[in-house]
């Protein structure tokens, strides 16, 4: 079994009309026990951005442990708010700096740009390649599935209340068919008046 | 004496040759079993080394860890495929690529097929049907290997004539079902390397899907996805066919076949897009108690 499946999980990040959302699941196990129902996948970075780690648990919490300590130094030394373009960047550099005993996680990154107010997306490997995309971005056991229903159910400008439907329904029809994801999720849409956050009801197995 | 060729070559000090012919040059090289290499013209020979028309490589012997060499101490080059055990790969199967998909409905089944033939990252081909009418109800789709897949077919139409001519009456799709597990556990040992699909209507005129694994464990289900692409399929069919997760059951009705058509042609555009063996076209089969209508789609050729 791959060290990426160890834990399992489901990501998903989806850009609306000047929004932007991105979901995961809950889950935490090893291999095919589940330990926890409510294992924290999403980190909010700052007002505008959110980053999602999917793959081993450990790692997810490291990373995102050291994220944010980066971010928070970059903010005290600038003077000013960290773009989710330069985020993404400082986490891609962070995963390259482990090249040869990479951290096992396969992050996403989703954000509004606070001048512009426009949807930022994109997603990594284990060693920091980063893919830039304008409609959704998605990461974890269960890609295919994930890519299967949001390639379908996607448009473009969506509202929040519609983006939060799509998510959630992609989400959780994704991850009900994958043994390692699921037992809950949450739905975070970012706008510029601020964070949305809803818990998804699902199946609990 | 005349000489045509003169060549220097650098193999050992002692054996300098001189005036000879091409092809006893060359033999002399092969004795050394690629030792040095073969006389290369250097076209830059000045007037002091005019005489030298070759450059020389020096192969260290010293430096390498297991050297073999023939009676003759020349040194043979291995490369690790004459004097230690490799595993040559043999595998009797391979994958054919595509998606199949089959949905029931209240009185109808949708069976569809994407018409690509690849193999490996070349395509073989982007007009050849997954589909196979067995009766006037019935179709079976089935992603894999394309030869397994041929096989299984010519098998499955024998047996069904036998069927036909035992018992004087075509087969309805249940049974279909049947003989087609059946069929695939007589190879449970060496399979068919096939992943089908059966699409119709049963006796009472109900749509029926029923979906299988390589060797014949089968079950109905209200819609199956097998192939490449089931991944991306099979979570969306979830959602819209079998309504899960979802709060409005209040506006729920039954779909008819034109609508799950317009569904099938979304999830191979998804599929297509997505995963590298599905495209070019879709071939959806609308099959009823009074025959099978055929469409198809154009999709992506990348």
């Amino acid at each position: 079994m791959s060290i990426l499946e160890y834990n399992g999980g489901a990501m998903i990040a989806m850009a609306g009309k000047d929004c932007v959302g991105i979901a995961s699941d809950t889950r935490l196990g090893i291999q095919a026990m589940t330990v926890a129902c409510d294992f924290q996948k999403t980190f909010q970075i700052n007002s505008n951005t959110f980053v999602g780690l999917a793959g081993l648990a450990s790692d997810v919490q490291t990373v995102s442990e050291v994220l944010k300590f980066r971010h928070d130094l970059y903010e005290l030394r600038e003077g000013r708010k960290m773009t989710p373009r330069v985020f993404s960047n400082v986490l891609s550099n962070l995963l390259y700096e482990k090249r040869f005993g990479p951290y096992f996680v396969e992050p996403i990154v989703a954000g509004l740009d606070a001048k512009t107010g426009k949807p930022f997306l994109s997603g990594m490997d284990l060693i920091g390649a980063p893919v830039f995309t304008d409609d959704y971005v998605v990461s974890g056991t269960c890609t295919a599935n994930l890519h299967g229903m949001c390639e379908t159910l996607y448009r473009p400008d969506m509202e929040v209340e519609e983006l939060f439907e799509t998510l959630a329904q992609a989400l959780l029809a994704g991850v009900d068919r994958d043994a390692l994801s699921g037992w809950g999720g949450v739905v975070h849409i970012i706008t510029k008046d601020g964070v949305i956050s809803r818990e998804l009801k699902g199946r609990q197995d | 004496h005349q000489h045509k060729h003169t060549y220097t070559t650098n193999i050992k000090a002692d054996t300098i040759i001189h005036s000879m012919s091409y092809l006893q040059v060359q033999r002399s090289l092969q004795n050394t079993n690629g030792a040095t290499a073969l006389p290369i013209h250097n076209t830059e020979s000045n007037g002091i080394n005019s005489n030298k028309h070759t450059i020389s490589v020096n192969y260290d012997k010293s430096t390498d860890e297991q050297t073999l060499s023939d009676d003759n101490n020349n040194h043979i080059i291995d490369h690790g495929v004459t004097q230690n055990p490799y595993e040559r790969g043999f595998s009797p199967y391979e994958f054919n690529g595509g998606t199949v998909l089959a949905i029931s409905g209240k009185d109808y089944a949708v069976v569809a097929a994407d018409t690509r033939l690849s193999s490996g990252y070349e395509i073989l081909s982007r007009n050849v049907t997954k589909l196979h009418q067995l009766t006037n109800t019935t179709v079976l789709a089935s992603a894999g290997c394309k030869t397994d897949v041929d096989q299984l077919r010519s098998v499955l139409d024998i047996r069904m004539q036998m069927y036909e001519h035992d018992n004087r009456k075509n087969m309805s799709t249940p049974s279909v079902a049947q003989m087609l597990g059946n069929t695939l556990y007589y190879k449970r040992f060496f399979p068919y390397y096939a992943f089908n699909v059966l699409g119709g209507v049963d006796h009472e005129g109900k749509g029926a899907v029923y979906s299988y694994d390589a060797i014949g464990s089968f079950e109905r289900t209200p819609f199956s996805a097998a192939g490449s692409g089931q991944s991306f399929l099979i979570p969306l069919m979830d959602n819209v066919i079998s309504h899960k997760n979802r709060c409005d059951e209040e506006n729920r009705v039954d779909l008819q076949s034109d609508e799950v058509v317009e569904i099938v042609k979304d999830a191979f555009v998804t599929a297509g897009e997505r995963d590298i063996y599905t495209g070019d076209a879709v071939q959806i089969m609308v099959i009823t108690k009074d025959g099978v209508t055929e469409h198809v789609y154009r999709l992506k050729a990348d």
